[in-house]
């Protein structure tokens, strides 16, 4: 064979070679290569809808209290970054964000990309990058700015690492808040730059996030969660909770947890106990507003028309029901014998909202079905205590023994639960009901958000769903009105309630549940107070709900909430220029 | 009388065209190299030209890219100073200012028995 015929051979050969693995290539393996080749030259970008931010109300402008930023990481690489430089960079512009030992970081051997510093600042992050160091590099992080600090955290929640509201308003209202990502989907070049050739580009935007304004007011906020804490240094109580709502509408105008946390180092909360938010659960133990529930027990019988306020009965300072001794905290001669409703109430005894849960069963000497369904009536249905009240916020709906429930002593059940004890409510709860009996006898359906800012203005949020319901007689709300008021008629005879304003409420105190029962030392307590401000002789304009106490147990009683209550309510009096009346 | 022989014009002429020589002309064509040599002249034209609005597009496409980091550098300095000024007028600075330190503490109202 000649060389060229050998040469000619060798190259078909080749050729051969060749066109089998291209045909392996393009036709057997197409997809594959195909892939390979897209994931090279494709930009696959997420494009992050920008979180809505939270307004509070000043006055009547809505103010930021919730925002967002860029922070920044920076990273070098030992290897290359001159250390001298970067350390006088950092050093001179972002030394709190320092987060590594730069010493130890430039001496350790076969270290690379280090994140040296975090959240620097936009224009820190500017100017160390304008030194134009080797070997630095910038990582952009978003992340939520609380520029109020600890300022209302309970009720404002957190956005954690992977960007989800927890806890509050960021968790309850996440969906709103949050917006949909967008995605972009394009031809890239080396420099991973955004191509506009290509067939099967896709850009779809971003939704951003509403931007919702709270009801609260930032002032009355401000001043309730100061007071709050000053109760909290001067009482034996480490928690404290409070409410403010319109009474007209509900709309919260305060809800303070107190003790507060720092919602932007929510990492460094110790105990996760402070992330809730109790004016709306109660996670760990059920709560009990007690005799404030005696003015529900009370609007129940003084509604149904069986019970007046100059009802009598004899107080014997305790009854017995279903074997059980029930007795009344204060066991005073003074209210021993044939004593009045209105006494009742004002000495907060037992035995009288026992009486009316009677009157209700139509039987003065027992406790009956029908006492017990009427009042599980008011209670459940009417005043919803027991079930979510819709808020928009997390809340949890508690509970309330139905009243003809297969258990033995469910008489003596009820007749806890006229003075609040045996049921487990929220105070958001109870504050709803609270404000139906003395605006005039109308549950409305509480609220925290007034709306969304669109093109810089309010749109009010949609209250189709929530309830109007008038559950009481307007002539009961005026009766319990006047009961409340002269349960306060101590406060008002020293001061404390000034002239020209009508001032109502009730405090309770409550045994805390340990281990599943009743402490029955009364030395620990949780103290509650609710209450109303009105100008003298006016429809009540603000409720006001007070709740104190100390998870490991401590006396704290219905009064220690009141002092903190008194305090408020002439906050709210010159704070919201209620006008004086009857002067 | 002199006598003339009538010659038709026609035959003048043919016999003039009888008298020339004759140019056979071919239909012109080039070579294949020329062919080549076009083509790829051609090629090479509509090539850059290819490139060169692709490079246009691209070019572009920087531009947009530069556009979009500016907008996005601004929005995040946009956003520091709306922090900034949220942190300025926060209650706590509020409280933490002169005008603040002037004025007199909360006092819880009083307390009375229960």
């Amino acid at each position: 064979m000649s060389r060229t015929k050998i040469l000619k051979t060798i190259t078909l050969v080749a050729f051969a070679i060749i066109a089998v693995r291209l045909f392996f290539i393009q036709i057997i393996e197409h997809d594959k290569w195909v892939a390979k080749a897209s994931d090279q030259h494709t930009l696959l970008e997420t494009i992050v809808a920008k979180r809505g931010e939270i307004y509070m109300m000043n006055g009547s402008e809505p103010v930021q209290v919730v925002l967002n930023e860029t922070v920044f990481s920076v990273i070098i690489d030992p290897a290359v970054t001159d250390k001298d430089r970067i350390i006088t960079a950092l050093n001179e512009h972002a030394k709190d964000q320092i987060t590594a030992d730069l010493d130890k970081v430039f001496s350790t051997e076969g270290l690379r990309y280090y994140i040296v510093a975090k959240n620097v600042s936009h224009s820190a992050a500017t100017k160390i990058a304008d030194q134009d160091i080797p070997g630095v590099w910038f990582q952009t992080n978003n992340q939520r700015a609380y520029p109020e600090g600890e300022f209302a955290s309970g009720l404002l929640g957190f956005v954690n690492a992977d960007g989800l509201g927890q806890y509050g308003v960021e968790g309850s209202l996440n969906k709103l808040l949050s917006g949909t990502n967008g995605l972009l989907k394009t031809t890239s070049d080396i420099n991973n730059v955004a191509l506009s050739i290509g067939d099967d580009n896709v850009k779809i935007p971003a939704e951003d996030g509403k931007d919702v304004v709270l009801s609260i007011d930032r002032g009355l906020e401000e001043k309730v969660e100061e007071l709050a804490k000053a109760t909290i240094a001067n009482t034996a109580a480490t928690n404290a909770s409070v409410l403010v709502l319109k009474a007209d509408t509900n709309e919260v105008l305060a809800m303070a947890n107190l003790p507060n946390y720092n919602p932007g180092d929510y990492g460094n909360v110790k105990d996760e106990s402070a992330y809730i938010n109790y004016t709306t659960q109660n996670p760990y133990d059920p709560y009990e507003p007690a005799s404030v529930c005696k003015s529900f027990a009370f609007s129940a019988a003084i509604n149904e028309g069986v019970m007046t306020p100059e009802t009598t009965y004899f107080n014997d300072h305790y009854d017995i029901v279903d074997e059980r001794k029930i007795e009344n905290a204060w066991k005073g001669s003074n209210v021993y014998g044939q004593i009045n409703m209105k006494d009742a109430l004002n000495w907060s005894l037992n035995t009288g909202s026992m009486q009316a849960l009677r009157l209700l069963g139509g039987d003065a000497e027992n406790i009956n079905r029908e006492g017990r369904e009427k009042l599980y009536d008011y209670y459940y249905n009417r005043f919803r205590l027991g079930q979510k009240t819709g808020i928009e916020l997390i809340e949890d709906a508690g509970s309330l023994i139905e009243p003809n429930a297969n258990m033995y002593g469910l008489n003596a059940a009820y007749a806890n639960m006229t003075f609040g004890q045996n049921l487990n409510v929220t105070m958001i709860q109870t504050i709803t009901a609270f404000s139906a009996v003395v605006n005039g006898g109308f549950y409305r359906t509480p609220t925290i958000l007034k709306g969304t800012i669109e093109d810089g203005k309010i749109v009010e949020s949609n209250q189709e769903d929530r309830v109007e319901e008038q559950v009481l007689s307007s002539e009961t709300s005026a009766t319990m009105r006047d009961l409340l008021i002269n349960n306060r008629s101590s406060k008002r005879s020293q001061g404390i309630d000034r002239k020209g304003y009508s001032v109502g409420g009730k405090s309770g105190t409550a045994q805390m549940i340990i281990g599943g029962a009743y402490d029955t030392t009364m030395e620990k307590t949780v103290g509650s107070y609710a209450g109303f401000v009105a100008s003298e002789g006016g429809m009540p304009e603000y409720v006001i709900m007070v709740k104190l106490w100390n998870p490991k147990g401590a006396k704290l009683e219905g009064k220690d909430a009141g002092y903190l209550f008194d305090s408020i309510s002439n906050f709210v009096i010159d704070y919201f220029k209620i006008k004086p009346g009857g002067v | 009388m002199r006598n003339q022989t009538y010659v038709s014009r026609r035959e003048t002429t043919a016999s003039f065209v009888r008298n020339r020589n004759t140019v056979r002309v071919s239909k012109r064509s080039l070579g294949s190299i020329s062919q080549i040599v076009i083509v790829s002249m051609l090629t090479l034209v509509f090539g850059l030209i290819y490139v060169a609005e692709g490079t246009k597009a691209t070019s572009f496409d920087y531009e947009i890219s530069a556009v979009e980091s500016e907008i996005s550098d601004l929005s995040a300095r946009r956003d520091e100073l709306a922090v900034e000024k949220a942190r300025l007028t926060s209650v706590a600075a509020a409280k933490n200012s002169t005008v603040a330190a002037a004025m007199e503490d909360a006092t819880v109202t009083g307390y009375v028995a229960d």
